[in-house]
């Protein structure tokens, strides 16, 4: 950083889970994804800030590392891009290497192997509340003196944490190269150099740490019962069921609101336009059918506040540890749990975060399988058919719709693990990987945090509902008016409809769900807007007064065929976007197509067994 | 056919080409951005007419911006 008005490049690099990304967030202003657990950033980011100084600062935020001896693909990059051999982008100005100032005996290796490596850096003790509160205390300017670096206190979480960083980052600004300072022992023969790194970081620790326990009392207590292999899983099935129990307790009265918005709005659209088709778009396409979407935001909310908490909590990666032994033996393992369950978002970060397991074969497992977990565009597809076929009556203590929900979770869930168990068989693999993972501290969730999240989640939703779901409804729309004055059978879309419903008519699927099947491969959400729109186009060419769409559909299908689609969307990967990742994680075409072959083959097989039973079973 | 009806119907085709625009945009990015680009460059070749440059200019995307995710929006 040599002028003042020049663009400095500032990296911040250090162990996973460190606060990396929070501090990233309130350095730039940005919102990256932020959890209480290791492995969310798995790609670099940039952002800009200007110090209290002037000086202009680009800043990266890196995937965290243990090592700079990678063992995954995101460590990988950061060794790469702090080292400057990262293609296309020169070395970082300055390293500012973040630790969790409640876990330096893990954090000060990493800081000692960067030190090595001679550039300018920083060090900035993030989570100094959190380390006050457990009566740590850490002697700053000792420890700044025997790493020959500057060090700072930083809170990631407060307006005002990053402060000292800032000034550090203004003060710094000519430095030149930091001196290479070797460990004592570490060039003599015989010494491990991973015993030098311990040697010197208990050091360290001795000299300048005072800690009254290695952990926090609270998370001793919880942990006695959270990782206990009985009371542990039956914890951890409680709290999912709760979940979705809560998205169908709370979710309704919004739900009657916006749905009581959408129809006034289409009545009084439809009485002030005159006839025409701009008026059959608007009303028929565009808010019948964004109305039918836009209607499950809250469930969508709920669900997502939910898990929101709970990766903030620090409990995720304990379920990961409590479900390692399961996973292992279905051919997945513990390191996989993060990916799937970012995968219930959405399935293309599910898959990016693949790039933090090691095992290439765990990854390539645990990215065939990602397109199996619910992500949240199935949920309004979920929600529409299970409100159409289950009473929404009580059994027991709980909402029936709310356990076919969670059923529906569970049967994904277990769906991904047997594919798994196969494909392990299949590859006759034997061997089973060791979980390291690191359990981070429990956390109370900051309602701010949440709050910010739920508002990322509900513009993503709004935005497709806006973007690729509005485009797709109204080209549905007109397929279904081409050409004007014919049946709605004989339509361009009635007959692409007609044809498809030959493939699809073992399943129970007549020619307006296989229509909507289409425009589904773009978003899973389009089915509902699509059905709406078919359903209002026929309602309005039938002179049929307009009903909502659950009503209209357990009028008109069977129990088994809203069965056979459930099944079907539980596996079918009605996504491009999923499966051009895929493609991209894997650099395959071969296994992009593995995965859609298997996946569709097991939708079509699925629906087809859930089909013909239900139908056995009188629910024809 | 009245000049109300032919703008209504005028109103719904600009909006379905649009609509195949923004699928295009969203869930083929880079195919897009290769058809943009296969477009644009006959139009910017040396000795064209300026009004053609300028086509070409609109046409031509906007430089990669070095992000890893292919930005089709999808992550919902």
């Amino acid at each position: 950083m040599n002028a003042a008005s020049e663009l400095a490049r500032v990296a911040l690099v250090g162990n996973p889970n460190c606060g990396k990304t929070a501090l990233f967030n309130l350095l730039t202003g940005s919102r990256q994804k932020v959890a209480n657990y290791a492995g969310v950033t798995v790609e670099r980011k940039e952002g800009r800030l200007r110090t209290p100084g002037g000086r202009p600062v680009a800043v990266l935020d890196l995937p965290g590392a243990y090592s700079l001896n990678a063992a995954s693909l995101d460590e990988a990059v950061t060794r790469d891009l702090i080292r400057g051999f990262y293609p296309g982008e020169p070395a970082p100005d300055l390293l500012v290497c973040v630790v969790d100032a409640t876990n330096l005996r893990l954090h000060l290796r990493f800081v000692l192997e960067v030190r090595g490596l001679g550039r300018p850096m920083v060090v900035a003790l993030n989570m100094m509340d959190a380390a006050r509160r457990r009566g740590i205390e850490i002697d700053v300017d000792t420890l700044a003196r025997e790493l020959g670096v500057p060090v700072v206190e930083t809170v990631a979480v407060r307006r005002d944490g990053a402060r000292d960083l800032l000034a550090q980052l203004d003060a710094i600004g000519g430095a030149t190269q930091q001196p290479r300072q070797a460990l004592p022992g570490a060039g003599d023969p015989g010494v491990d150099p991973g015993a030098a790194l311990h040697a010197e970081t208990r050091r360290l620790l001795a000299l300048a740490v005072a800690m009254p326990r290695r952990t926090a009392a609270v998370d001793d207590a919880l942990d006695r019962w959270l990782l206990h292999p009985v009371f542990g899983l039956l914890a951890l099935a409680l709290v999912m069921f709760l979940v979705f129990q809560a998205v169908y307790a709370w979710a309704t009265p919004l739900m009657d609101a916006i749905e009581a918005a959408t129809g006034w709005l289409g009545a009084t659209v439809g009485a002030t336009l005159p006839e025409g088709p701009l008026r059959g778009l608007l009303v028929d396409g565009v808010i019948a059918g964004l109305g039918g979407v836009v209607v499950f935001l809250p469930q969508i909310l709920i669900l997502f506040a939910f898990i929101l908490a709970l990766e903030e909590s620090g409990y995720l990666p304990r379920a990961a540890f409590l479900l390692d032994r399961g996973m292992a033996a279905a051919g997945l393992s513990g390191r996989s749990f993060i990916p799937l369950l970012s995968s219930f978002a959405c399935a293309v970060p599910g898959i990016m975060s693949t790039r933090s397991i090691q095992d290439p074969r765990d990854r390539l497992a645990t990215i065939l399988v990602a397109p199996l977990m619910t992500c949240s565009a199935r949920l309004p597809v979920y929600a529409l058919l299970i409100g159409a076929f289950i009473p929404p009556r009580a059994v027991g203590w709980f909402n029936l719709q709310g356990l076919v929900l969670f059923s529906l979770y569970v049967a994904a869930i277990l769906s991904a693990l047997a594919v798994a168990w196969v494909m392990k068989r299949w590859r006759r693999d034997r061997g089973e990987h060791p979980l390291l993972l690191e359990l981070p501290s429990y956390r109370l969730p900051h309602l701010r945090d949440v709050a910010i999240g739920l508002w990322e989640r509900a513009l993503i939703f709004l935005k497709r509902v806006g973007g690729i779901i509005l485009a797709l409804t109204i080209l549905l729309w007109v397929l279904l008016n081409v050409p004007a004055g014919v049946g709605i059978e004989d339509t361009l879309a009635g007959r692409i409809g007609r044809a498809l419903a030959v493939l699809f008519e073992p399943l129970g699927f007549d020619w307006r769900i296989s229509i909507a099947l289409i425009p589904t491969m773009a978003a899973r959400e389009v089915m509902v807007s699509s059905l709406a729109t078919v359903y209002a186009v026929a309602a309005a060419n039938d002179d049929a007064a307009s009903d909502v769409l659950r009503g209209m559909i357990a009028q008109d299908w069977s129990v088994a065929t809203g069965i056979a689609l459930l099944a079907w969307f539980i596996y079918a990967p009605q996504c491009i976007s999923t499966l051009a990742t895929i493609r991209r994680e894997t650099h395959s075409w071969k296994q992009t197509a593995f995965a859609t072959g298997y996946l569709f083959g097991l939708a079509y097989l699925v629906a087809f067994v859930a089909y013909r039973i239900a139908l056995a079973m009188g629910l024809g | 056919m009245s000049a109300g009806l032919l703008l209504q119907y005028a109103v719904v085709a600009l909006a379905a080409a649009a609509s195949v625009l923004v699928v295009l945009h969203k869930r083929f990015p880079n195919t897009t951005r290769r058809l943009r680009v296969a477009l644009a460059l006959p139009l910017l070749r040396a000795g064209r007419p300026g009004w053609m440059r300028a086509i070409g200019r609109w046409l031509a995307p906007a430089p990669a911006s070095g992000k890893d995710c292919g930005g089709c929006d999808s992550c919902g």
